[in-house]
């Protein structure tokens, strides 16, 4: 090859299950990574799921190794907080801009918990997309990696802010840190940074948020969690009793030209998880499955074939066309039985809706993009991993090693 | 180097106030003779500043770390030489136990004997490095996933070495009219990407190609494979990648669809040569008017194939819109039960319909006549059964079979113990059996490995992974399989599926070459040595190595295969007369540990009982409870093992001789849908542990004494409220009467 | 130009379904429909239609020319457009509806239909002459005791769950039926129609 890289550097953009194989799987093959995060901790969507279809593990327990597999390689770089802001340059030779969101909290700190000992003021829970709220000084979850406090910046010039400093025996607060933005020097690019399930909001026939059992399967994952906002017991957000009647319903906003034209591969299975939650839990529930197709490729078809077999799920094959308001505010699940042409008006404790994947982040410069905003590879820049399509979990790190062989190419010399 | 081992405690995060240090200095200093610090804040600047400066100053070669769980601050506490060991006073100490509590004293104290004991026993493992190891990727296979793999691997610096069993390159697709659309917009069928494929590998200089050809032989292992080809040529190749396709379902079993009954009924692969030959006409010689797809035929059926196939109805789509385009006038009907098309195939689904293919949601439950062929549909939309036809053509979408055997070569049995038939990843729930052998063929690899021949396969046939975090997990170390052989799949997966396998391969030939594991245990150098004065030659170690690591000379002595090796310790544990170790990991360590430990006599009233931990997910789970504030007894006292496989059954014994009351042992879920790391380490261990109540009636002991539980890394709620069930448990069986022995 | 018929000792015959894409009004969308059902479960009226908008579109593609043409679920779409704005392959499917009507008139598919609508235009112009606008209670109670007192009263009991639908979708209201603004100038225009009429003559 007559153009070396210049750099031989790779950056993994994105944290998640996809941008934590792509980075680890390149540095075990001998590149040098930088590994770059928007949130307070690594683990991204799939660290806020309760199992993986079909074999109903725990997603943290390949975090662990994986997060092992991290802080014994001194080739991974890892920055959290942090997001690409500009990208320059062409394959082998990019330099890349990056900036950073004040964490308040240095490397100092040894996540003793004194600061959220003192912290009064509670502010949203991402990672249990808004079902709880956490102290304005917090460890994002007990599996965080890097192990890290975080202040919010909402106490900042505040009293709070000045006891959460006070507190911390290691002086690792610093209220003062500024946005900051650093130039890497590096020689391909993969983008890894997943997806954000579709906005309920958009779905006005469904009434999240309007009716309050009507819940997204991310949010079905939290409360099915032990570490959720509920401990793992899965109860009506309107009153905290246990369901006996639980509809979930595919392709809200997938399959839909209004809203995602594409099939987001996931929800059938993911479903058929809740479906399992819900029955392990109660098994006197019924649950009431809707869909269009299911959508069970390969061994899956195994996990189809399981439900299928529990005598308390059923199955209808029908788009929901609405849900409306009952007498007692529950959801009345709406639409017509396209088996049976019987037209429904279905009464749940709970419903749930598989909400699809969109792309996560518009990748600037460097990036091609298909129209659904899902990357389409390059030469030197590439995606991993649900930024280049859904994909469930195993799909994301075939595609995020696919994608390290990419960048190990592009950056060999 | 002489080992110098030094103490360090730390008094941050609350241990300094929950913990009497002079005692815990004491412990170092008066029972092991060794020096100790203590500081405010140890992986703070000032604190790393001061095991940093005794280092440097060669007084301690090998610090052992009173502070947090070793999960954290690991980069903090990495020095230049041995790994530091860390005594967990932090997670498992001082935030699961009452602080200041005499128990919790205890506790503290014992962790810190039994990781400066650690320290006393480990060695810097010397890493395997002799001998040449090759940098060559030999890809078996040479259709679409093998020579994308082939060019790839070219791409990234490596030698290739193509072994492909026709005369010919490209197997099935290599004649296909046109593939399933992988690129934007997702809407029309795509050139076929195999002439030019082709013609690149063959102008490669980097690439040996071998056509007409097997594998004989296999042997050796990462880095340094030799290999054995049916013309005789003999190979050294660092890394294999198995891309062997698939079989289409063997469409004669599909009678009851009309295959056979008339020439006008085919399978979707005959239908792809009459499209690739341009000319697509019916027995007769006449363009069809009419033609019908019939999805799932043998796939999803319990009497054949009982998975579902994946590429099939997108493969329908495409051969429909063809024959669309060819003749608008053409009737083209698609009888589905789902329309599986995933992800932005959707699309392809979408340009099918505007084509006017129409689509029947039923089940094709007739085939009838020769020509003018009636199919009946029981059609779940009409609610009626529809007799659909007369139709000129039946095109059978059949689903793939994997070539993880090679379906020319004499059968070779599998046997459950070779098949590792005891994990088996699919339920048996409902409609869903799970093929009862491997597809019919004989070995493709011909792996000379005391564990058979085969790379191992699933239930259902196909050598894919059963971890959905490590898709390339294998259990063989060094061999990769990508294409449909793993997993059902179109060409634009299978070219994403061979690259990832060829990551692999570069990745496991740059790590075996310097000594180094491959995942989960990436990096690591230590790898078991045996031996051979004290071996019985019981085979127990060759048989239970998840990753037949260890086969057997002449003699009948086990021999490792290092690079094969994934240090998990199941031979070690496997081991009935403790002559497996590692150099930093051997049973007689763990037992030294776990005799470390200070036995109150019997009149204390203070139980003492073992954990012994899976340190993947037991371990942290342990240490979230102690970050969520979970508190269990200060009674039990935790050993971390690599993996529960790599328990030997005298470390149960150990523990009881010495006055333990109770054992108890924290690993992955076994047998079906296992999530032990290694396999079945977790499964050996409870094997093992089926067979100790015979050890524990000989001691007279009462079998509630030992007890397994399954655990997840999401148990930190739960593993606190087992612990102390089962603490109070053994409590009621009364103390060990071996205490005080 | 009248629809090609199908083939009748063909079951799924295309010719008709192939006819309703090029010639109905939005009819080359139908090949889109994947039955997901999401329009006759959107439908205010969906339980009485015979088959509802999802079903008829299969039984066009099934070739049941005359099933297709003689259904009522053509005939009683009430323009609200709920499945349209949620079908999710984007069918306008009312306008599809609507064409069929005209389609099964032009074919003479209509001869009940006929009849029924002589005596619902006559209510629906007596409401367009009062009020400038159709009072769908007073239209629909006309229409229906034209039948008679006892058949209308049938009529009014056994539709009470679409007038509530209509309510809920806001096809219909409640309280005093509203007057347009101006009327007299709506009922110049009526005479004058009716004065173009009788010079002409029907069918103008």
């Amino acid at each position: 090859m007559s153009d070396k890289p210049k750099s031989q550097t790779v950056l993994v953009v994105g944290g998640g299950i996809g941008g934590i194989s792509a980075a680890l799987e390149a540095a075990e093959c001998g590149a040098e990574v930088v590994l770059i995060e928007k949130a307070p901790t690594l683990g991204g969507r799939v660290a806020a799921l309760n199992r993986y279809f079909p074999k109903m593990c725990h997603p943290t327990c390949g975090l662990e190794i994986n997060y092992q597999r991290i802080k014994k390689n001194p080739r991974i770089k890892v920055f959290t907080m942090a997001e690409v802001s500009g990208i320059s340059g062409s394959k082998g030779d990019y330099t890349v801009t990056v900036t950073t969101t004040p964490r308040h909290v240095t490397p100092a700190c040894t996540a003793c918990g004194d600061c959220a000992k003192v912290a009064a003021s509670e502010v949203a829970d991402p990672f249990n997309y808004g079902l709880a709220k956490m102290k304005a000084a917090y460890l994002p979850h007990a599996m965080a990696f890097p192990m890290r406090y975080v202040v919010d910046p909402s106490v900042v010039g505040t009293p709070e802010g000045q006891a959460i400093k006070a507190a911390c025996k290691v002086e690792a607060i610093n209220l003062d840190e500024k946005p900051e933005s650093f130039a890497l020097q590096v020689g391909a690019v993969i983008w890894a940074t997943g997806w954000k399930p579709y906005d309920p909001k958009n779905l006005t026939m469904y009434r999240h948020g309007e009716i309050a059992d009507v819940i997204t399967n991310v949010e079905m994952e939290r409360l099915a969690s032990h570490d959720g906002p509920t401990k793992g017991h899965i109860l009506k957000p309107s009153s905290g009793e246990a369901p006996k009647k639980v509809a979930l319903i595919q392709c809200a906003g997938s399959r839909d030209l209004n809203h995602l034209a594409y099939c987001s591969r996931i929800c059938c299975l993911a479903s058929m998880k809740h479906a399992a939650y819900v029955r392990e839990q109660y098994p006197e529930a019924e649950v009431d499955i809707y869909y269009i197709d299911i959508r069970a490729h390969d061994k899956l078809e195994a996990f189809y074939q399981k439900a299928k077999a529990d005598p308390g799920i059923r199955w209808i094959k029908s788009k929901p066309s609405r849900i409306e308001k009952g007498a007692s505010g529950e959801p009345v699940v709406c639409g017509e039985n396209t088996l049976s042409r019987e037209v429904y008006a279905n009464a749940y404790d709970l419903v749930v809706l598989a909400t699809g994947m969109q792309a996560s982040a518009q990748p600037p410069a460097g990036a091609q993009l298909d129209d659904y905003g899902f990357v389409v590879s390059e030469e030197g820049v590439f995606g991993a991993g649900v930024a280049t399509g859904p994909l469930d979990v195993s799909m994301s790190v075939q595609s995020a090693t696919a994608a390290a062989l990419r960048a190990v190419q592009a950056v060999r010399s | 180097m002489e080992k110098k081992i030094g103490a360090y405690l730390c008094k941050g995060c609350g241990i300094g106030e929950a913990l009497d240090f002079k005692a815990l200095e004491g412990v170092v200093t008066k029972e092991f003779k060794k020096p100790v610090k203590s500081h405010e804040c140890l992986c703070g600047e000032a604190g790393l500043a001061v095991i940093k400066a005794d280092m440097e100053a060669g007084e301690v070669t090998l610090p052992v770390i009173g502070a947090c769980s070793p999960r954290v601050m690991t980069d903090r506490f990495m020095f230049p030489g041995m790994t530091p060991i860390r005594a967990n006073l932090r997670e498992q100490v001082i935030w699961s136990h009452p602080a200041g509590d005499e128990d919790t004293q205890m506790l503290g104290e014992d962790v810190l004997r039994m990781f400066m004991t650690q320290a006393t026993k480990v060695n810097s493992p010397v890493p395997y490095t002799e001998g040449e190891f090759s940098t060559t990727i030999l890809v078996v296979g040479g259709g679409f996933a093998g020579l994308t793999a082939a060019r790839e691997a070219v791409k990234a610096g490596h030698d290739v070495l193509l072994v492909e069993k026709k005369a010919t390159l490209g197997g099935h697709a290599a004649s296909w009219s046109a593939i399933v659309p992988s690129k934007p917009p997702y809407h029309d069928p795509e050139t076929n990407p195999l002439p030019k494929l082709i013609e690149e590998v063959k102008a490669s200089s980097a690439i040996r190609l071998v056509t007409g050809a097997t594998v004989t032989k296999t042997s050796g292992m990462p880095g340094k494979f030799q290999v054995e080809l049916s013309d005789g040529s003999s190979h050294t190749v660092g890394a294999i990648v198995l891309a062997t396709g698939f079989r289409p379902y063997d469409a004669t079993k599909l009678s009851h669809l009309g295959y056979g009954a008339s020439p006008d009924v085919v399978t979707n692969v005959e239908m792809e040569a009459k499209l690739s030959a341009g000319k697509v006409h019916t027995h007769a010689g006449a363009a069809p008017k009419s033609v019908a797809f019939i999805q799932c035929a043998g796939s999803r059926d319990p009497n054949h194939l009982p998975y579902c196939s994946s590429v099939c109805c997108s493969v329908s789509l495409k051969q429909a819109i063809q024959l669309t385009k060819a003749d608008p006038d053409v009737m083209v009907y698609v009888i589905y039960e789902e329309m599986r098309t995933p992800g932005v195939t959707e699309e392809f689904y979408r340009a099918a319909q505007e084509a006017g293919v129409i689509f029947m949601k039923g089940k094709a439950s007739k085939v009838e006549g020769r020509h003018g062929i009636t199919v009946t549909v029981a059609d779940e939309l009409l609610q009626q059964d529809v007799p659909l036809g007369p139709l000129d053509m039946v095109v059978l979408a059949t689903g793939m079979v994997p070539n993880s055997t090679d379906p020319d070569a004499p059968a070779q049995e599998y046997g459950a113990e070779l098949l590792n038939a005891d994990i088996n990843p699919y339920p048996t729930e409902g409609d869903y059996k799970p093929a009862a052998s491997a597809p019919p063929g004989g070995s493709l690899l011909n792996l000379q490995y005391r564990q058979g021949p085969h790379l191992p396969m699933l239930a259902d046939g196909f050598s894919d992974s059963h971890y959905i975090c490590f898709p390339y997990e294998t259990r063989r170390t060094g061999i990769y399989a990508c294409g449909p052989v793993r997993r059902p799949m179109d060409m634009g997966e299978a070219h994403e599926d061979a690259m990832g396998a060829v990551l692999k391969a570069i990745q496991v030939i740059r790590n075996a070459a310097e000594g180094m594991a491959v995942h989960p245990r990436a990096g690591d150098l230590s790898y078991p040595k045996i031996n051979l004065n004290a071996c019985t030659k019981c085979r127990r170690c060759t048989v239970e190595c998840p990753f037949g690591a260890i086969d057997e000379d002449e003699k009948d002595y086990p021999v490792v295969n290092p690079t094969r090796c994934r240090r998990c310790g199941t031979c070690m544990g496997a081991c009935p007369v403790r002559t497996i170790s590692f150099d930093n990991y051997t049973v007689e360590m763990l037992s030294s540990m776990v005799k470390a430990v200070n036995i109150p006599d019997e009149f204390d009233e203070k139980p003492r009982i073992l954990i012994i931990a899976c340190e993947n997910d037991a371990y942290p789970a342990l240490d979230m409870a102690g970050i969520a504030g979970h508190q269990y007894s200060s009674f039990v006292r935790i050993l971390p093992v690599r993996c529960l496989g790599s328990m030997s059954a005298l470390l149960i014994s150990d523990a009881l001789s010495v006055g333990y009351d109770g054992v108890v042992l924290m690993g992955c879920k076994p047998g079906d849908d296992y999530q032990c790391h290694f396999v079945k380490g977790s499964a050996m261990a409870k094997e093992r542990l089926s067979k100790i109540s015979d050890t524990l009636k000989s001691m007279q002991l009462e079998v509630e004494r030992v007890t397994m539980v399954d655990a997840s890394i999401a148990d930190s709620a739960r593993l606190p409220k087992v612990i102390d069930e089962l603490v109070a448990k053994i409590d009621a069986v009364g103390p060990n009467p071996f205490k005080g022995f | 130009m009248n629809a090609i018929s199908p083939n009748p000792s063909r079951a799924y015959d295309l010719n008709f379904a192939r006819y309703v894409y090029e010639n109905i009004d939005g009819g080359e969308r139908l090949r889109m429909c994947m039955q997901c059902g999401a329009c006759s479960g959107s439908c205010p009226i969906g339980q009485q239609m015979d088959h509802g908008p999802r079903k008829l579109f299969m039984m066009i593609r099934a070739g049941m020319k005359e099933a297709v043409l003689t259904s009522n679920t053509i005939w009683n779409c009430v323009s609200c457009y709920n499945c349209v704005v949620r079908c999710p392959r984007k069918v306008p499917i009312t306008y599809i509806l609507h064409d069929l009507a005209n389609l099964a008139v032009r074919e003479g598919f209509d001869a009940a239909k006929k009849a029924d609508n002589a005596r619902f235009a006559k209510a629906f112009m007596w409401s367009a002459r009062k009020y400038g606008r159709t009072d769908e209670r007073l239209v629909t109670g006309i229409y229906y005791f034209s039948f008679g007192l006892l058949e209308g009263m049938k009529r009014g009991m056994g539709n009470q769950k679409i007038a509530l639908n209509m309510i809920k979708t806001k096809r219909m209201h409640l309280g005093m039926p509203h007057a347009i603004k101006a009327k007299d100038e709506l009922q110049n225009i009526l005479a004058k129609a009716q004065e173009i009429q009788d010079r002409h003559g029907k069918g103008a």
